[in-house]
């Protein structure tokens, strides 16, 4: 199997197990049982799942109190702006913001 | 709603979704700098690099098919290992559905191509709070890829001669994305949806024991879900007035 067919073959499979349930993701939204639920669930399901995912990463790059310490910085500042400015870009540079330099302060 | 409908044309829609994918232009463009860099460094050519963000766009799979291709992996496993990777995006359409105002089959190719983790988490977030309209999250999905492209192309270019200095700003970087997500969780967060949030968070967490993190976050989003499927009608009523 040559290089491009497998990337195109990748794409195209990747591009089918995102249409095909959508195309029939009409007809589930018109009802109002149980697994029209378990969609409207599956949106903050998947957010806290990318919350646990995304951290454990960074926790395991540097598995250290600073690493602790920066986390939970970083995390105070996005939900502090999100609280007072219901804007999720600025939280998430703030946070960002807050993080990095929370890096530089504690180095060693 | 009426007259707020009619002002709000669809290039308007789009142009709003795609100022709000600033966000997940700042999340997406380091790691796609980061894959351009990678897929040079492991012997493809830049624009092989940028082929695939363009043909494939999807985050995390990318870096295992380039990590495998470079390991001389036969073609087959190496498609069987991206597909298996994406079968989480299986349920993100039907979802996304419940959160439009319409869905018009001419959009559902596009949105389709566009509905990544990071896209699917903003527009779920934002359709907390009000229906959304096709033209906004195509909006939303055009920002998120032209960051993806691009930021590839940026460390294709560089490819070899960059090196991580381990700077302020690069250690900024490395949180972009789980601040973009606390943000989008503290977006859509309602009282009565605790046990969706618990229960995805302490699933993934338990299951990266034993499986991967791909792995490991379809379970806990299944599972939290499965959870809110559950919820009883009074814990509905409640989620109605907070």
């Amino acid at each position: 199997m040559t290089w491009w067919v497998i990337v195109i073959a990748a794409g195209v499979g990747t591009f089918l197990i995102r249409y095909l349930p959508l195309l029939s993701g009409t007809r589930l939204v018109r009802g109002e049982g149980r697994l029209s639920r378990f969609l409207g669930a599956l949106g903050l399901a998947a957010i806290a799942a990318l919350i646990v995912l995304s951290v454990s990463d960074l926790w395991w790059q540097a598995p250290h109190w600073r690493g602790g310490v920066r986390l939970a910085l970083g995390a105070t500042a996005v939900l502090l702006v999100q609280r007072l400015t219901p804007n999720v870009g600025l939280a998430t540079l703030v946070g960002a913001g807050v993080y990095g330099a929370a890096g530089w302060a504690l180095a060693d | 709603m009426t007259f707020e409908r009619a002002i709000s044309s669809p290039w308007r829609s789009a142009g709003q979704g795609l100022r709000e994918s600033l966000s997940l232009v700042a999340g997406y463009a380091p790691i796609a700098f980061s894959f351009g860099v990678i897929a040079v460094q492991s012997g493809l050519t830049p624009w092989q690099a940028v082929g695939i963000s363009l043909l494939v766009f999807a985050g995390a799979s990318q870096f295992v098919m380039v990590a495998m291709m470079a390991a001389g992996s036969g073609g087959l496993t190496v498609l069987s290992a991206v597909l298996m990777m994406n079968l989480r995006h299986l349920f993100y359409g039907p979802a996304l559905a419940t959160r439009l105002v319409a869905l018009p089959r001419r959009l559902v190719p596009w949105l389709a191509f566009g509905l990544t983790d990071e896209v699917f988490a903003t527009a779920m977030a934002k359709g907390a709070s009000r229906p959304l309209e096709p033209a906004w999250c195509l909006g939303l999905a055009l920002g998120a890829y032209l960051a993806w492209v691009g930021g590839t192309a940026l460390g294709a270019g560089m490819g070899a001669g960059w090196t991580n200095d381990g700077g302020y700003v690069a250690q900024a970087l490395d949180f972009v994305l789980p601040a973009l997500f606390l943000a989008l969780l503290a977006q859509a967060w309602r009282r009565a949806r605790w046990p969706v949030v618990t229960v995805a968070a302490g699933a993934t967490l338990l299951g990266m024991v034993w499986w991967p993190g791909h792995v490991a976050m379809l379970v806990g989003m299944l599972a939290g879900a499965l959870v809110g499927s559950r919820r009883a009608r009074t814990a509905r009523a409640r989620e109605a007035m907070t």
